[in-house]
């Protein structure tokens, strides 16, 4: 099926470069194509990566247009993963999973295919009461990680093109199951659900919320760098408060009260004692301090504070583009862009001088960040007269919305589809040592519980020679590499991306 | 031989009314000068022509001219244009001209230029603009004025080639030699980087120390981490480091681009002995650690534009991830 989805990308005349090339809105696919298109499109909708709608000149056909944002999530998914099980725990964390693996289920379907999955790892043994994943979905509905698909509207039945609605209030509640029946298939080994109670509620994973999650992680670290960590454990109970209180979409949150954090502080039981102590000083030192990670607005119950997400994600964006510049071009580059940041417009002599940089190095410089778009030239012509030559003041400037930040991330997505042709390609030539591998490693594990003497063992496996078990090992760890460097792309890319979105708000 | 000398005395006559003097008052060309010098002794800011005509209206216009301009001639009266109305005036000249003597006329107009030029020193061809000489006379003249150490001539930070005259006894200005930072006009990036490395870590030894007492709370931590420009500046000369005096101006520059690298942050507060703004500073840790595209090879790739998926370069076969992975 991949070769069709494929093309039905690649021939809905993409702008070319690459699987995370932004996608144009919509796209328009006849709908008497074949059952192979058509079932690739339904797999696609199933996990949220496709949508469709009636389209604009005739309601009676379809258009179906690509998620992009969805479908780059694709990456995070271990991401998600990891933070779910570091937050609440493995049942949670199972239930995600299952979740994403399926796209689009109702309760009941996940926490039945979730108590399989458990019973299989524990071999059996222990029958995992239903009821506990129940628990374990509530919370996650109720701290919003997962949502509400919209369902069919009422008057779906007429139009031939249905549309999809769901309520506000109901995105996040979960309707009543039974977990009775639940529990007596679980008992009776049984594989599919069959018909439940609440099969019209189906619930999907809500990418926003873990964006935020994704965005809060960097922050804490970022206010741990700064101060220290009992900071940054204070700084992760305020972003909690913020967000139970404020709207997400908003640029800036509502301010909270200075008693308001105090309470929270007191309350949690995972609080520190340092943190106790000296709560006043880490909220000073953090709302003190120049990177805005907390900003006061006024005095009232003891002080208001918010949290400007465009300020602050300026700073991280700036923090992340210094950071590539140093790593590029070297410090004395990364001192003439970050002066020509902070004064605004430089002139070249300027520059030199306050940088104390010798004249030719400063030269070199400014002209390789300028050929690499960090830095743009504005030209100011001074003087009127007709006879003598213009005498223009040429300024240094850094454009950092328009310009930098998206040439940066233009950049990463680059590197980041870079990696992962790399790991594909690395995967697809060494396919075949691989899978021989594979199938010799499965055999090895069922005769080893069947209980075949070790010897025979040890012959079965020389069937692979040493040097090709070293390579099928060094495969690996490239693959864990590649892996690793596109998350770290990833959060680069996170960074950039909050920035411009945030900075078009305001 | 004793005989008494007879003076002849002759009837002196009057002087003969030269052409130029009015007969009318019957002053003399000394006595004009004399009352025009005491005229402009009178006016310090000068004389114009409308003064003279009120005082000796009965005096020729040539005649005020030629006695003005031996005045001038002499070196006792400076001439001026007012800005606004673009009159002429004449004043006293207050310097002494004593350094002047033995000197012709077209060194004396060079000697001024330079003079006026103060300790920014005066260009060869600013020179011979203002006096519209001769590039061979003035060449001439300029050499032999530092022969005479009456003048010297520095060569300037800005353009290495160009030399700039001044008087001999002059200091030349900061802006010419380019200040403790140039020895020979030649920037010291080494000595601008070794005091930039040293203030760093002063500030972060100072850091250190104060996290040593996390009991007594982040504020006070991060209070006893700042330092001021004095203090660093007292350091510094106690490491003697350099051998000439280091000026707290001269620490703020540094420290500024300490700044301008991120590595310290700046802040104002009022000193209780000193007036005015106190500078502070101390370290600050940044708020990522390193951008996550840098740590693959395409993040600081130098063919990054040419990579794609034909052509030579490839993320198949590219020789730094081969080098990144193994």
């Amino acid at each position: 099926m991949l070769p069709i989805v494929e093309s039905l990308l690649w021939g809905n005349r993409w702008p070319s470069g690459g699987l995370l090339a932004p996608a144009r809105p919509s796209s328009i696919i006849r709908h008497s194509l074949c059952n192979r298109v058509k079932k690739a499109l339904a797999v696609m909708i199933q996990h949220n990566l496709v949508k469709f709608e009636a389209s604009e000149r005739n309601n009676n056909i379809a258009e179906y247009s690509i998620i992009h944002h969805n479908v780059y999530c694709l990456l995070r998914y271990p991401k998600y993963l990891y933070m779910i099980k570091r937050i609440y725990g493995t049942s949670e964390e199972i239930l995600l999973e299952i979740l994403l693996n399926l796209g689009q289920a109702s309760a009941s379907n996940v926490i039945f295919q979730s108590a399989n999955r458990l019973k299989e790892a524990n071999d059996d043994s222990e029958f995992s009461d239903p009821s506990a994943l129940h628990k374990s979905f509530l919370k996650l509905a109720q701290d919003n990680f997962i949502i509400r698909c919209p369902k069919l509207a009422d008057n779906a039945n007429i139009q031939k093109v249905p549309t999809l609605e769901v309520e506000e209030k109901e995105k996040f509640t979960v309707p009543h199951l039974e977990i009775g029946p639940i529990a007596k298939l679980l008992k009776e080994n049984a594989t599919q659900l069959g018909e439940h109670g609440d099969s019209e509620v189906i619930w999907r994973v809500n990418h926003e919320r873990f964006d935020v999650e994704l965005r809060n992680v960097i922050l804490v670290n970022a206010a741990a760098r700064r101060v220290d960590a009992t900071a940054g454990e204070l700084y992760h109970l305020i972003l909690k408060l913020w967000r139970e209180c404020s709207n997400p979409d908003s640029p800036t949150t509502n301010a909270l009260s200075f008693n308001v954090i105090k309470d929270a502080v007191r309350k949690n039981e995972g609080s520190s004692p340092v943190l106790l102590e000296h709560f006043e000083q880490y909220l000073r030192v953090l709302y003190e301090d120049t990177s805005s990670l907390i900003i006061r607005v006024g005095d009232a119950g003891g002080g208001q504070f918010v949290l400007n997400y465009s300020t602050v994600f300026e700073n991280l964006a700036c923090a992340t583009l210094d950071s590539i510049v140093l790593e590029r071009f070297g410090s004395k580059a990364l001192r003439l862009f970050r002066l020509t940041r902070i004064q605004k417009f430089m002139e070249q002599d300027q520059m030199q001088n306050i940088a104390m940089i010798p004249a030719k190095e400063a030269k070199m410089f400014t002209y390789k960040l300028l050929e690499h778009n960090f830095l743009q030239i504005k030209e100011l012509k001074k003087g009127t007269s007709n006879f003598a030559p213009v005498k223009s003041f040429i300024l240094f400037h850094v454009d950092l919305p328009q310009q930098v930040a998206r040439t940066a991330l233009e950049a990463s997505y680059k590197g980041l589809f870079n990696a992962m042709v790399r790991q594909m390609h690395d995967l697809t030539d060494n396919k075949r040592l691989l899978d021989k591998h594979a199938r010799l490693e499965t055999l090895l594990e069922t005769l080893r519980g069947e209980g075949l003497p070790e010897d025979e063992l040890a012959y079965l496996s020389d069937s692979m020679t040493a040097a090709e078990k070293s390579l099928v090992a060094r495969i690996h760890s490239m693959n864990d590499h590649l892996t690793l460097g596109q998350t770290q792309a990833d959060d680069t890319i996170l960074i950039l991306e909050s920035y411009l979105k945030f900075s078009s708000m305001t | 031989m004793a005989s008494p000398v007879v003076i002849k005395k002759e009837k002196v006559d009057e002087p003969r009314p030269s052409p130029s003097a009015d007969a009318g008052e019957g002053q003399t060309e000394a006595e004009i000068e004399c009352r025009m010098i005491e005229l402009m002794g009178e006016f310090p800011k000068g004389i114009n022509d409308k003064i003279l005509e009120t005082d000796m209206p009965n005096v020729d216009k040539k005649v005020k001219v030629a006695i003005l301009n031996r005045l001038l001639s002499q070196e006792k009266v400076n001439i001026f244009r007012a800005a606004v109305t673009k009159e002429l005036f004449w004043c006293l000249k207050q310097q002494p001209t004593s350094k002047l003597k033995g000197v012709d006329s077209e060194e004396k107009i060079v000697m001024r230029i330079i003079e006026e030029a103060g300790n920014k020193g005066i260009w060869n061809r600013d020179i011979r603009t203002k006096s519209s000489l001769n590039q061979t006379t003035l060449n001439k003249i300029l050499k032999a004025l530092e022969g005479k150490k009456l003048i010297k001539s520095v060569s300037s930070v800005s353009a290495a080639k160009k030399k700039v005259y001044m008087l001999f006894n002059l200091q030349p200005d900061r802006s010419v030699t380019g200040g403790s930072w140039y020895s020979d006009n030649e920037f010291e990036s080494e000595l601008v980087d070794v005091l930039n490395q040293q203030c760093y870590r002063i500030l972060q030894q100072k850091a250190e120390g104060a996290k040593q007492k996390p009991l007594e709370g982040p504020l006070i931590v991060r209070n006893a981490s700042f330092l001021s420009s004095k203090e660093i500046c007292q350091i510094i000369s106690d490491l003697k480091i350099v051998k000439f005096n280091l000026t707290v101006e001269d620490i703020e520059t540094i420290l500024d681009t300490l700044v301008y690298d991120g590595k310290i942050e700046m802040s104002s507060t009022t000193d209780g002995y000193s007036d005015g703004q106190v500078k502070t500073y101390r370290t600050v840790e940044k708020i990522l650690s390193s951008a996550g595209i840098v740590r693959i090879p395409c993040g600081v790739c130098p063919v990054i534009k040419m990579c794609g998926t034909v052509g030579a370069v490839q993320p198949k076969n590219c020789v730094y991830y081969d080098q990144w992975l193994d």
